[in-house]
């Protein structure tokens, strides 16, 4: 444990505060008695103690000092009103962030279950809001009908009356006597269109389908009917008649006719009915009679609500006219505000109009029901004439192109009436081919005669006619109908002989010792029998065979005797002969062409020259030579990549002797 | 702490202005003692109560245990303090005019200046315990409690500081015996 020395301080500290027990005191006492060192020190410290008591009482707050930092804290942190301090004060607690927490959660549960249930019923509330939107319509004009069926005829108030927005239109006009003519000329009008209207329910009454009870909410609806008919019938004229006779029986009128003829003959035409609605049905049942019945619509535009705005904006444009008018009358403002009045006036008129044309349309429209017929006789379709058109395709070969060509053109101008041509062409391409194509148009008298003569110009390839029959105005067939001819069109295409497939092809080989000799014999033996080489090559292997190929052409009637001839120049082999038969056609064969393709050869050398001793050391002696500069090319290489180590070892080795001698 | 006492620091915890007022009544002579004791300057150390209490004031809601509010007001007074003491430092020029001032004041002794020299070398703590003594005369238990300090360990700190200052002022206080 401490000594009461040791610790001199704290225990001279503590007596002076005060803060020692009895005990304690008496053991410092006792310890002051005993040491000097300590004494001096517990004089010291209460001196100190004194000075430091006087010093820091000067430095002692005075006694307002309470009352500055109250009046401090009040200026700094005004009193707040009641009720957000004890709101304030409130959110502080614990408990109480708990319960607003909780109370928030809760509204937010309650917010989510309204939703999820506004979201289920969503689709009945739709259903009632529409069911709504059914029947309320139906519900105020049942309510405006009132005044209708007890037979009064203010309708024009009524109607004010039932429309809010409408402000009333019998508001006596303070207006000029235009003004005045105005008003009673739209009641009037106003009062035609509920004569009208009224008149829709009765239409419906008069005229009520099979099987089905009139709604009492279609009474006093703007209701625009239109029916299309479409009928097939055996007369035009008397339908038109007909409908014509139902229209005025019925209070109705024919509108519109037209027709057509069609290139057979028969008429095909619309006629438009305007009829009283009530008696639409009854019209209708009429005319299917009268032919039969293809296609019918019966349509129904209900124009009640467009109608009935209009109606109602028709209102308040002249009301708004009215002020207008009256702004104008006071004369009090600025002339631009005058101005803008007028423009205004003008432009609110203009509406007026546009709505009474509107409302003018579809009174018209109701009035009437429009009724379209489309009229077609029957067997519309048949045909009324037959044209016979005639095809011919012609190939012809010749040994002269150009020299056809030019007799056909003869031809053509010396008939210059039953012949024409359409289109000729001369192609000749760069390696002197030459081809032509004609289109000739031929009167149908003559064009046999024609097709013979072309024909003979030259051998012909292939002839085609094809005949076809095209109906006109109409499809199918008809017993009386015209046949007429047309001009027959021949196309000739004209080649060069050479272009002819061979008639009849041989193939032969002939094996002679001297083939050179053989294959200028073969020329010889075919220019005399009328034959043409068309090509030939020779070729000789390192064997020493000799080969030699000609082709020949000559005409069917020289064949066999070229054959006799081949036969006895030399030993003949391997023949095949191939012939193409044109059944069909008819051909010329004796001037056909037949290809002949001879094959000449000879027996080679018995030892190849790639064998036997001289080529066996021909090749020793060319590989020994490769193997010579194969290694020679190694020594080369090895030399390029020792040279550079050799000479850099040669030359640091030089220069050290050189170093030596010289240190020497 | 009796049971007043604590109810009236419940009451200013939440939110009871009366209570804060009297509270600042009873509690701003201590906070100006602690205060001094750091700053060694009225000025500040009034500003810095005034700052703390209204702080205090705003701050309330964080004391959860009405027992530790002395405390907890004390030790916003100590953190403002030592905020102001490390700005002056940061501004020397402006201590140095403080200084000069005070002792060229006519009735500040050649002793009070030593005395107030040897203060200034104490840690603030010590400083802080002394004013709260000499000021408010209070014991040991109570410094503690303001100071936050554990149990005893006042006796040791005025101790010392006790004894620095004697050490310091050895021969002031040999010439004034």
């Amino acid at each position: 444990m401490a000594t009461v020395h040791d610790e001199i301080d704290n225990w001279l500290a503590a007596d002076l505060y005060g803060e020692l027990s009895a005990e304690e005191q008496r053991q410092l006492h006792t310890h002051l008695v005993d040491c000097a060192a300590c004494r001096k020190t517990h004089q010291e410290t209460k001196t100190m103690n004194k000075l430091l008591e006087e010093t820091l009482a000067q430095q002692k707050p005075d006694p307002a000092f309470e009352q500055r930092m109250l009046t401090g804290f009040r200026n700094r942190i005004p009193e707040k009103s009641g009720l957000i301090k004890s709101l304030a004060d409130l959110m502080r607690s614990r408990s109480a962030q708990v319960t607003a927490v909780v109370a928030v959660l809760l509204g937010l549960v309650q917010l989510g279950r309204t939703f999820t249930t506004k979201t289920a019923t969503t689709p009945r509330t739709r259903d009632r809001y529409a069911n709504e939107q059914l029947f309320e319509p139906p519900a105020q004009f049942a309510a405006m009908s009132e005044p209708n069926r007890a037979g009064a005829l203010n309708k024009a108030d009524e109607l004010a009356a039932a429309r809010p927005q409408a402000v009333p239109l019998q508001a006596p006009p303070p207006s000029s006597s235009t003004e005045m003519k105005a008003k009673t000329e739209s009641s009037a009008e106003l009062e035609r269109t509920m004569v009208t209207g009224s008149n829709i329910p009765v239409a419906e009454e008069a005229a009520p389908k099979p099987g089905e009870t009139p709604a009492p909410e279609v009474a006093n609806r703007k209701l625009i009917r239109n029916a299309t008919v479409e009928l097939e019938i055996v007369s035009f004229d008397d339908a038109v008649q007909k409908i014509t006779a139902f229209a005025n029986e019925d209070h109705g009128y024919v509108a519109t006719t037209n027709s057509q003829k069609q290139a057979n003959g028969k008429l095909r035409g619309q006629v438009i009915v305007k009829i009283l609605p009530e008696n639409l049905d009854r019209f209708l049942q009429k005319i299917r009679g009268l032919g039969e019945l293809k296609n019918q619509t019966l349509g129904t535009e209900d124009v009640t609500k467009a109608y009935f705005d209009t109606d109602a904006r028709l209102k308040n444009a002249r009301v708004m006219e009215q002020r207008l008018i009256e702004m104008l009358k006071t004369k009090t403002g600025k002339v631009s505000d005058l101005l803008q009045v007028e423009k205004e006036l003008g432009r609110v008129r203009e509406d007026i109009e546009k709505m009474q044309g509107e409302l003018k349309y579809w009174d018209s429209q109701l009035q009437f029901a429009t009724v379209t017929i489309s009229l077609a006789e029957k067997e519309m379709e048949e045909p009324a004439a037959f044209l016979i058109k005639e095809r011919s395709q012609l190939a012809l070969y010749a040994p002269d192109v150009e020299k056809i060509y030019n007799d056909i053109k003869a031809l053509a101008s010396s008939r210059s009436r039953g012949m024409q041509i359409t289109n000729a062409q001369l192609n000749r391409d760069y390696s002197g081919r030459v081809s032509a194509t004609m289109t000739i148009l031929i009167a149908p008298e003559e064009s046999d005669a024609v097709i013979t003569r072309v024909k003979s110009f030259g051998r012909v390839e292939n002839f085609q006619t094809q005949t076809e029959r095209i109906a006109q105005g109409g499809s199918g067939m008809s017993q009386n109908a015209k046949i007429k001819r047309d001009k027959v069109e021949l196309n000739i295409t004209i080649s060069r002989e050479e272009q002819e497939q061979a008639f009849q092809q041989t193939s032969l080989r002939i094996r002679t010792s001297s083939v050179d000799e053989k294959a200028k014999d073969l020329r010889a033996v075919a220019e005399k029998q009328g034959g043409r080489v068309r090509s030939s090559s020779f070729s000789r292997d390192p064997d020493g065979r000799e080969l030699a190929n000609v082709w020949l052409r000559v005409p069917m009637k020289h064949y066999p005797a070229l054959m006799q001839s081949l036969d006895s120049s030399g030993k003949v082999e391997n023949v095949t002969v191939q012939r193409q038969d044109r059944t069909g056609t008819q051909i010329d064969e004796a001037n056909a062409p037949a290809d002949i393709s001879i094959q000449v050869y000879s027996q080679g050398n018995i030892v190849s020259n790639q064998s036997g001793p001289l080529a066996t050391l021909r090749r020793t002696l060319a590989q020994s030579a490769g193997a010579i500069m194969w290694s020679l090319r190694m020594i080369g290489v090895a030399i390029a990549f020792l040279a550079p180590w050799i000479i850099t070892i040669v030359a640091i080795v030089w220069i050290a002797k050189r170093i030596r001698r010289a240190r020497r | 702490m009796d049971a007043s006492e604590r109810e009236q620091y419940r009451a200013a915890i939440h939110g009871d202005r009366e209570a804060f007022e009297m509270i600042i009544r009873t509690h701003s002579r201590t906070l100006f003692a602690i205060a001094y004791g750091i700053l060694q300057n009225r000025e500040e150390a009034e500003d810095v109560v005034q700052d703390s209490l209204v702080k205090a004031w705003k701050m309330r809601w964080r004391v959860r245990d009405p027992e530790k509010f002395p405390a907890w007001l004390s030790m916003i007074a100590r953190h403002r303090a030592h905020d102001v003491f490390r700005k002056r430092r940061s501004l020397p020029s402006t201590h140095e005019t403080i200084e000069t001032i005070e002792a060229n004041t006519p009735e500040a002794s050649a002793m009070d200046q030593q005395l107030h020299s040897a203060l200034a070398t104490l840690p603030a703590l010590h400083r802080a315990a002394l004013s709260l003594r000499y000021f408010e005369e209070m014991d040991y238990r109570s410094i503690e409690n303001t100071l936050g300090l554990t149990n005893g360990a006042l006796r040791g700190i005025l101790g010392r500081a006790v004894a620095s200052l004697r050490k310091q002022l050895r021969p002031a206080l040999a010439s004034t015996d």
